[in-house]
C-alpha cells in the first residue's frame, strides 16, 4: 500500500504552486476521488500484488491513512530539503518492497511503469472528481495539472520519463493501459467489496462498535457502488464489476454534493484536523482531548441506547464481543487476539514477513528514521522474523499461522526479540543519553509519558524500556503506550 | 418489591404471573416518586440469597429484568432520571443483562433528576465487607476508620442515609438491604402486595413517614427521601 502513499504524496506540488489548489486538499470530493484512484492503482497487476502482500491497509486503514497524510504534507513542504528527505523515504520504503504475487508474477515497487501509473490515477482522478461533480477544469489548468503530477514522478523516481510529455499523449496512455494491462485483482476487489464492510472503527469512535458497525452498514455498500459507478467503463467490463441500476445517479449525486461544500464558509471542512481527530487515542494527553472525551461520552451514550432500543433477537443473542473481554481479563489476550491485533499488520490472516517489516515501518515512521538506523531496525526485525519461522513454522509453508502460534506462544522471547528491544531503544533515544526523555517518548507513542511508568527522574532507562517492550510482544501484556502504537485501526 | 409470588397463588397463577405484573407497578412507583419530589428511590429487586430460588424462576427473573430494563430506558431517559445499579457483580447474571445494565446507567449518568438504584444481586453485609476490603487494601490506619471514611468506601458512596423504608405485603424483616444506610430509616409496612402496590398507597406511606417524629439518636438529620 505504500504505493498509495506515494500516490497520494504527489497531489502536494500542484498546490504549492498554485494557492487556489490549497481548498483541493481538504475538499470532501478528494475522499472519493482517492478510493477511485486506489482502486485503479490496485487494479494494475504490479501494484495489486505489492498491496496485497505488504500493505496494512485492511488491519489498519486509519494509521495508514494518516501517515499518507503526513507524507502528503511534507512533501508539500515549502522546504525543498523536507521534500528531498520524503522522497527519500519514500524510495527505501518501496525499495523494500519485492516479491511475487499469488500466479508467481515477480512485482517490485521500484518498478517505473508501475509508480508512473499510481501517478496517474491520482491525475486521472482529479480530473475526474472535477468533472463528475459538475465543474470541469478548463484546458489550461488541467495541463499546469499534469506538469506538477509529472514533476512530482521526476522527484521521486529521478525523471518523469514514463509518463508522455504532452497532456493529450497522457489520455491515450491512460486508455490504453485501462484496456490493456489492468486486471481484475485480488487487492481492487478488497477495496471495493471488503474494505468498507469490515472497516475497523478509529481510534475515537473505539469505544462505540454498536454506533460504528450500524453507521458502517450503511455507508459501506454505498461507497462500494459509488466508487464502481465511477470507474472507466472498460476497466468495470473487463472487471465483471455490477452495473447496479441507480449507481450512476447515486455517484454523481455523491460527488455533486460533496461538491456543494465548496459553499461553506472556509476552515470548516479541514482535512488534517479530521484525520488526526480520528487518530486520537482515548487516553491521549492532547489539548484536544477534553472535546473529544466530552465526544466519545457522547458517542458511548447513543451506542447505549441504539443497544438498549434494538429490538432483541430471541431472548440469548450470543454476541462475541464479551467473550473477548473474558478473555482479556486481568491484562493479557489470548494468543489468538494477539496474532490478529498485533502481529497481523496485513490483515490476511498469516504472519509473514511483510507483517513484521509493516511494523518496523511504522516505528520508523514515527521516529522519523534516517540510513542507517532504518536499516539496523529492519535487520532487527528480519533477524526476529528468522527466529520466529524456525520457532513456529511448524508446517514449512514459510509463514506462521494463528495455530502455530497459539502453539507456541511461550517460546517467543528469544534473543533476536531481546535485540529488537534494544535497537529500537536505540533509535528511540536521539540524543544517546541511554535513557528515554519525554520528547524521545512522545515522538515514539505520541504521548506523554503514563503515571505508572517505572521513570524515575522523568526519564525512562533502557532495561525498563526493553522489559515492557517484551511483556507486550511475548507476555501478551496490554500497555498503554504500545497498544495505540501497535493495535489502534 | 414482596408479595409477587403470594399475588399470583392468591390467583392460582404461577409464580412467574406475579413478577410480570410486579412491572407495572414499578413503573407507577417511579412515576409517583419523582412527581413527589423524591430525589432519592431505591428499588429491591433481587438479593444475594434469591439465587436459592429455583433455577426455571431465576431465569425468568433474569429475562423479565432484561426485557423491562429495555422496555422503559427511553422513558428514564426522557424523564430525567438518573438510574444505576447496586449489586450486579454476579457471574450468574446473564451477560446481556449484565450489558443493558451497563448501557443503561451510562445512558442515563448526566441526568440531573431524581437517582433510581436498583438493587440486583444485592446484600448488604456483602457491601460492607467490600467496604472494609478496600479500607485494608488502601492501607487505612485503624485509628483514622471512622464512620464517614468507611462509608465513603461502600459502592456509590454518594447514597445518602435512606429515610424511609416501604416493605410490601406485610413482612417485617430486613433481609439484608443496604444495612448500612438505614441506620436510622423509618419503616412503614403496608399489607399490600407489590403487583397491587400503586401510588396512592406509595403517597400513603410518605404521609405516614412525614407523621413520624424522627429523632436521628443524636445524629444531625439528612435530606432527601429513598424508599423500598
Amino acid at each position: 500500500m505504500t504505493t498509495g502513499t506515494t500516490g497520494t504524496a504527489d497531489q502536494a506540488p500542484l498546490f504549492r504552486t498554485q494557492p487556489q489548489f490549497r481548498a483541493f486538499f481538504d475538499d470532501p470530493r478528494w475522499a472519493l476521488a482517492i478510493i477511485r484512484a486506489t482502486v485503479l492503482e490496485a487494479a494494475h497487476p504490479q501494484v495489486g500484488a505489492a498491496l496485497a502482500e505488504n500493505s496494512t491497509f485492511v488491519a489498519h486503514p486509519w494509521r495508514r491513512l494518516r501517515n499518507t497524510f503526513l507524507s502528503m504534507r511534507r512533501m508539500f513542504d515549502p522546504d525543498p530539503a523536507v521534500r528531498e528527505r520524503e522522497a527519500a523515504r519514500l524510495n527505501r520504503l518501496h525499495a523494500r518492497m519485492s516479491g511475487s504475487d499469488s500466479r508467481g508474477r515477480a512485482y517490485d515497487a521500484m518498478d517505473r511503469a508501475a509508480r508512473a501509473w499510481v501517478v496517474a490515477t491520482l491525475f486521472e482522478s482529479a480530473v475526474t472528481m472535477c468533472r463528475l461533480s459538475g465543474q470541469p477544469l478548463d484546458q489550461d489548468t488541467m495541463e499546469r495539472m499534469y506538469a506538477e503530477y509529472r514533476t512530482f514522478l521526476a522527484a521521486l523516481d529521478g525523471d518523469a520519463g514514463e509518463l508522455p510529455l504532452d497532456l493529450n499523449d497522457f489520455w491515450r496512455y491512460f486508455d490504453r493501459v485501462v484496456e490493456d494491462e489492468l486486471e481484475d485483482t485480488e487487492a481492487a476487489r478488497v477495496i471495493l467489496f471488503r474494505l468498507f464492510d469490515h472497516l475497523p472503527a478509529p481510534a475515537l469512535l473505539d469505544g462505540a462498535p454498536t454506533l460504528w458497525a450500524a453507521g458502517r452498514a450503511l455507508v459501506g455498500p454505498l461507497l462500494g457502488a459509488i466508487t464502481v459507478a465511477s470507474l472507466p467503463e472498460p476497466y468495470r467490463r473487463k472487471a465483471g464489476l455490477p452495473e447496479t441500476p441507480g449507481a450512476p445517479t447515486l455517484m454523481q449525486g455523491a460527488y455533486l454534493a460533496a461538491g456543494l461544500t465548496r459553499f461553506l464558509p472556509e476552515g470548516w471542512i479541514d482535512a488534517e484536523s479530521v484525520i488526526e481527530t480520528l487518530s486520537l487515542p482515548p487516553d491521549s494527553d492532547d489539548p484536544r482531548a477534553r472535546t473529544v472525551s466530552a465526544l466519545r461520552a457522547r458517542v458511548k451514550r447513543a451506542s447505549a441506547l441504539l443497544r438498549l432500543v434494538t429490538p432483541l433477537s430471541g431472548d440469548t443473542g450470543p454476541d462475541p464481543a464479551p467473550t473477548a473481554t473474558a478473555a482479556t481479563e486481568g491484562g493479557r489476550r489470548s494468543a489468538e487476539e494477539f496474532f490478529h491485533q498485533v502481529l497481523d499488520q496485513t490483515g490476511d490472516g498469516h504472519l509473514d514477513w511483510p507483517d513484521l517489516a509493516a511494523t518496523a515501518r511504522e516505528l520508523a515512521t514515527r521516529l522519523d528514521l534516517d540510513e542507517p538506523e532504518e536499516t539496523r531496525l529492519y535487520d532487527a526485525f528480519a533477524a526476529w522474523w528468522r527466529e520466529l519461522q524456525a520457532a513456529l513454522d511448524t508446517d514449512g509453508d514459510g509463514r506462521v499461522s494463528a495455530d502455530e502460534y497459539a502453539a507456541a506462544v511461550p517460546s517467543l522471547a528469544g534473543p533476536a526479540l531481546i535485540r529488537v528491544a534494544e535497537v529500537l531503544f536505540d533509535a528511540t533515544d536521539k540524543d544517546g543519553s541511554g535513557t528515554i526523555n519525554a520528547d524521545e517518548y512522545r515522538a515514539l507513542f505520541r504521548t506523554a509519558f503514563h503515571r505508572d511508568l517505572t521513570t524515575t527522574d522523568g526519564t525512562y532507562g533502557r532495561s525498563a524500556f526493553v522489559g515492557d517492550f517484551l511483556s507486550f510482544m511475548s507476555g501478551r501484556r496490554r500497555n498503554t503506550a504500545y497498544d495505540p502504537l501497535l493495535t489502534d485501526a | 418489591m414482596d408479595g409477587n409470588g403470594r399475588w399470583a397463588q392468591l390467583r392460582s397463577l404461577p409464580r412467574t404471573a406475579g413478577h410480570r405484573a410486579a412491572e407495572t407497578t414499578v413503573i407507577d412507583i417511579i412515576e409517583a416518586a419523582r412527581a413527589a419530589g423524591v430525589e432519592w428511590l431505591s428499588l429491591y429487586a433481587f438479593s444475594t440469597e434469591n439465587w436459592n430460588r429455583p433455577g426455571t424462576e431465576v431465569d425468568y427473573l433474569m429475562r423479565l429484568v432484561r426485557r423491562v430494563v429495555r422496555k422503559h430506558a427511553p422513558l428514564l431517559l426522557a424523564r430525567g432520571i438518573r438510574c444505576r445499579f447496586l449489586g450486579a457483580a454476579d457471574p450468574r447474571i446473564p451477560r446481556e443483562l449484565a450489558q443493558d445494565f451497563d448501557d443503561l446507567a451510562t445512558l442515563t449518568a448526566d441526568n440531573q433528576g431524581m437517582t433510581l438504584t436498583v438493587a440486583f444481586d444485592h446484600g448488604g453485609r456483602r457491601d460492607i465487607v467490600q467496604a472494609a476490603k478496600s479500607l485494608i487494601r488502601n492501607g487505612t490506619p485503624a485509628d483514622e476508620v471512622t464512620e464517614r471514611l468507611f462509608a465513603d468506601h461502600l459502592p456509590f458512596p454518594d447514597t445518602p442515609d435512606v429515610d424511609l423504608v416501604i416493605r410490601t405485603s406485610g413482612e417485617q424483616r430486613i433481609s439484608n438491604f443496604m444495612l448500612w444506610q438505614v441506620a436510622y430509616a423509618e419503616w412503614v409496612f403496608p399489607d399490600v402486595l407489590w403487583p397491587d402496590f400503586r401510588a396512592p398507597d406509595f403517597l400513603a406511606c410518605l404521609h405516614t413517614y412525614r407523621r413520624r417524629d424522627r429523632r436521628f439518636g443524636g445524629v444531625p438529620p439528612q435530606t432527601n427521601g429513598d424508599t423500598s
